[in-house]
């Protein structure tokens, strides 16, 4: 609700300069490559075990075995592909939902007072019991039925952020010029609205991007996405915790894996916020 | 205070009601899917009686929606009541969430007002890369890092949580660990709401007036700017609430903590979707409260000053 509201520190400009930008999003384009490429550069299949269980590091596993002896090293370099691109379909799809319901919403004040009550009524939803109930009421579970919920469950507050990124844009000159010359609905949104809304979409998708990497994560934690024997972070995670004492590179890197990526995807879409944009995407 | 009651209520019958046409609407119910291999169409169709899922649609809501204020939550897919099943662990986790919130609330004030002290300055941007960087990792990725470092390598804290006899955990020393894991991200997002109220404060202009009365920094921050800071930090802190809940369920289920976590780790091995509903119905009438008692705050605040 702020982005109405003077957004003036009494800090410094924090105009980031290109090249700090380059700086801050290294990490993160790198980390996302590289979890994207780790499939071809895995030394043994995911699915042989080369190792006795919970084995130490050492010969042959630069980071030991799993619970069934499966080289943790190659689990790992698969097991971010999967996470990665349904965090960034989550993202994708989160945004443009929002994108468009939220400029219509801010043209036709009905249907934005519905989508308000929505957004109140979302919030009371913990988003990590929404995903259980959703993909659990599916049969078959898996992926799918996650990425869905996660959308679903995503885009009443991100159309909130952006109908308040909106709302002062509606009432300006060239809009109300534009109603006044009978414009249709969707030339508003598309060709007035949205070329002004560029940086709240850019810094949302960074956040529902983040968000998407939380939401999937938890939800393979809980066993209710990817299913054994496939690879995946947060899968390993729970897999492997009981041998924590025996092998515990089994359960620390792919936790790392995941923390370094939700932080370097967050510091990066943080960076590249304009300021003013940056406060209204987190604190409505 | 009635209307605020009121509007919460209403809109956590409109989530009641969305959820059950939602697991509705879904392919499956909960006899299919509890049930097992070789089972009969005979057996199926007992159980789908024993649930009640022979009847029409808006009996079953009816009688859903009217059994809920009595505290009849349903029964679960292998017919025990929901209520019974989270009689014991719903106290532990509210105890394990209001502990976090409490120290979150403590830590993200403090933490946002001495970054609000020094605008621009290095703490300022050393707590806001910080909080930046916490809020987005994983509960249960906490967790495991804590474990390997305050348990395991170091022997300080126990690894797992042992119940007691009244089935509450049996030491003070067993919550240490969850809660921390719950604090770590929470603080991180609050303390940036905290941050962004606060400058949002400083640019008004009786904050700025006392400034430049040459008052004490301290004293403009806590006696002029926070009052105004107070009910978009309380709406800020109170929407967080459903994120704490969800992260104390997978945070529960690591340390083998007896709270919600567990049951719900059961009930999704066992596909329990009216188990999941019932904690679901707890988990929003828990943020609908925080949600009034911070619209309370903000109408006292609010309306001191009207």
């Amino acid at each position: 609700m702020s982005a109405a509201t003077t957004t003036v520190t009494k800090g410094p400009p924090s105009i980031p300069g290109r090249a700090r930008n380059v700086r801050r999003t290294a990490p993160a384009v790198l980390l996302v490559l590289l979890a994207l490429c780790g499939p071809f550069l895995a030394p043994h299949t995911i699915g042989t075990p080369v190792t006795a269980p919970y084995a130490p590091p050492g010969e042959g596993a630069l980071l030991g075995g799993d619970q069934l002896g499966r080289d943790v090293l190659s689990r790992l370099l698969h097991g971010g592909t999967a996470l990665i691109a349904s965090a960034l379909l989550v993202a994708a799809v989160v945004t443009l939902l929002a994108t468009l319901l939220g400029c219509i919403a801010v043209l036709r004040p009905a249907l934005g007072r519905v989508l308000e009550r929505t957004a109140d009524v979302s919030i009371l939803l913990p988003s990590v019991l929404g995903i259980m109930l959703i993909a659990l009421a599916w049969p078959g579970g898996g992926r799918g039925p996650v990425v869905i919920a996660a959308i679903a469950l995503g885009t009443p507050y991100a159309v909130r952020i952006v109908a308040s990124a909106a709302a002062p844009l509606a009432h300006s000159g060239y809009v109300e010029a534009a109603i006044i010359r009978g414009e249709q609905l969707p030339y508003i949104a598309l060709r007035e609205l949205l070329p002004n809304l560029r940086a709240t979409v850019l810094a949302l998708f960074g956040l529902r991007f983040v968000e998407g990497i939380y939401v999937i994560s938890m939800a393979g934690f809980l066993q209710i996405g990817p299913q054994p024997p496939t690879a995946d972070w947060a899968l390993m995670v729970r897999e492997n915790a009981p041998g924590i004492l025996l092998n515990p590179w089994a359960v620390l890197a792919p936790s790392l894996a995941i923390a370094l990526l939700a932080i370097s995807v967050n510091l990066a879409s943080n960076s590249l916020a304009p300021h003013s944009v940056r406060k209204a995407v987190t604190t409505s | 205070m009635a209307g605020a009651a009121a509007r919460r209520a209403l809109l956590l019958v409109v989530l009641l009601a969305v959820m059950f046409a939602a697991v509705e609407a879904l392919p499956g119910d909960a006899a299919t899917a509890a049930s097992e291999r070789g089972e009969s169409a005979a057996d199926l169709a007992a159980r789908r009686h024993l649930l009640g899922l022979d009847q029409p649609l808006w009996e079953r809501f009816w009688d859903w929606m009217t059994a809920l204020p009595t505290g009849d939550l349903g029964t679960s897919a292998h017919g025990r009541p929901v209520t019974e099943l989270l009689a014991d662990p719903l106290p532990n986790t509210l105890l394990l969430g209001a502990s976090a919130f409490v120290l979150t609330v403590v830590l993200s004030l403090a933490l946002g007002c001495w970054a609000a002290a020094r605008p621009g300055r290095l703490t300022d941007r050393i707590i806001g890369h910080t909080a930046t960087a916490s809020f987005a990792v994983p509960e249960f990725v906490v967790s495991v890092l804590l474990l390997l470092l305050l348990s395991l390598w170091t022997g300080w804290l126990p690894a797992v949580t042992v119940t007691g006899a009244d089935g509450a955990p049996a030491t003070w020393t067993m919550l240490i660990m969850p809660v921390i894991a719950l604090v770590i991200p929470q603080t991180g997002w609050n303390t940036r709401i905290v941050r962004g109220a606060l400058a949002d404060q400083s640019a008004t202009p009786h904050v700025e007036a006392a400034f430049l009365d040459g008052l004490p920094t301290r004293h403009v921050l806590l006696r002029h700017a926070l009052p105004g800071a107070i009910p978009a930090i309380a709406t800020g802190i109170a929407t967080s609430t459903g994120m704490l809940l969800g992260g104390a369920v997978v945070v529960e289920t690591l340390f083998n903590y007896p709270g919600i976590g567990t049951v719900l780790a059961g009930a999704v091995a066992a596909r329990d979707t009216p188990l999941i509903a019932g904690v679901v119905i707890c988990a929003g009438a828990v943020v609908s409260l925080v949600l009034l008692a911070a619209d309370l705050l903000r109408a006292r605040v609010l309306g001191a000053r009207a």
